[in-house]
């Protein structure tokens, strides 16, 4: 009798949507820095898209890994979801997986901290998503049933070409000037 | 009495210190909060570094010996 495969093609359509809505969250975050629309996008509204497509992308994540789970086609353990190498399916490149979701759940908690644990740490942990990007990516192409596939190459191959596209732009055209702004920074008279 | 201080890598442009302290804050052409008096203590300003969605405001208080964080 053949198993019903309802959860694998959940997990595999997971996965994917999970990783399009990173790239997405990527591409706000660098377009919030950036502003290579300068006014007409404003920046609150970005900012919200960013998050929002970063807390959607996890919830994504929370998905496949629970439709693997449920599965029956791979047998992978609850425990095999928090610590890499469990995973008995190509085991090294679904450990990236595990790490990119691990990381990517740091940095999306380290922004609701951001007060507490202040600008700096905050800033240096966003660095990491560019980890969290390319681990996702090539745990995609590895580990995914679909990575091979025309389409799902031109998924990827398009994520990385526009975040790598995004992340160039942001390091030659200067962004918003970096800094603490004062009153008596500014080269106007005192308003009040 | 404070000393505003905006980090400009974080500010969005959410205007909710504007909405709050109007007197105190205001947007620059480039979408960044900017403080609009030199020193505060007004009760608004502790409220917009409270409530802003970056915590992009920062309160230095100001006394007459040594400054210390305060927001």
């Amino acid at each position: 009798m053949r198993s019903d495969p309802t959860f694998w093609i959940l997990a595999r359509a997971s996965g994917l949507l999970a990783y399009a809505l990173l790239t997405s969250s990527v591409l706000a975050g660098l377009v919030l820095k950036a502003r290579p629309f300068g006014a007409a996008l404003k920046p609150a509204v970005v900012t919200d898209l960013h998050r929002f497509l970063a807390m959607l992308g996890l919830g994504f994540i929370a998905l496949h890994a629970s439709a693997l789970v449920l599965d029956s086609t791979v047998r992978i353990s609850f425990e095999a979801l928090f610590v890499p190498g469990l995973v008995p399916y190509r085991p090294l490149w679904s450990s990236l997986g595990v790490l990119a979701a691990e990381l990517m759940l740091l940095v999306y908690a380290s922004s609701a901290l951001r007060r507490r644990i202040g600008a700096r740490a905050w800033r240096r942990l966003h660095w990491l998503t560019y980890a969290v990007f390319a681990l996702a990516t090539v745990h995609g192409l590895t580990a995914g049933t679909d990575g091979g596939r025309p389409w799902a190459l031109a998924l990827y191959g398009g994520a990385v070409g526009a975040v790598t596209a995004a992340a160039g732009w942001r390091a030659l055209v200067p962004a918003t000037k970096g800094g603490t702004t004062r009153v008596r920074d500014r080269d106007r008279p005192l308003a009040v | 009495m404070y000393e505003i201080e905006i980090d400009r890598s974080l500010c969005s442009a959410y205007g909710t210190c504007i909405d709050l302290a109007p007197d105190l804050f205001e947007l620059s052409d480039d979408l960044i909060a900017v403080a609009r008096v030199r020193e505060t203590d007004a009760e608004a300003a502790v409220k917009a570094a409270s409530a802003c969605p970056m915590s992009a405001i920062r309160l230095v208080e100001i006394r007459a010996d040594a400054t210390r964080r305060a927001a």
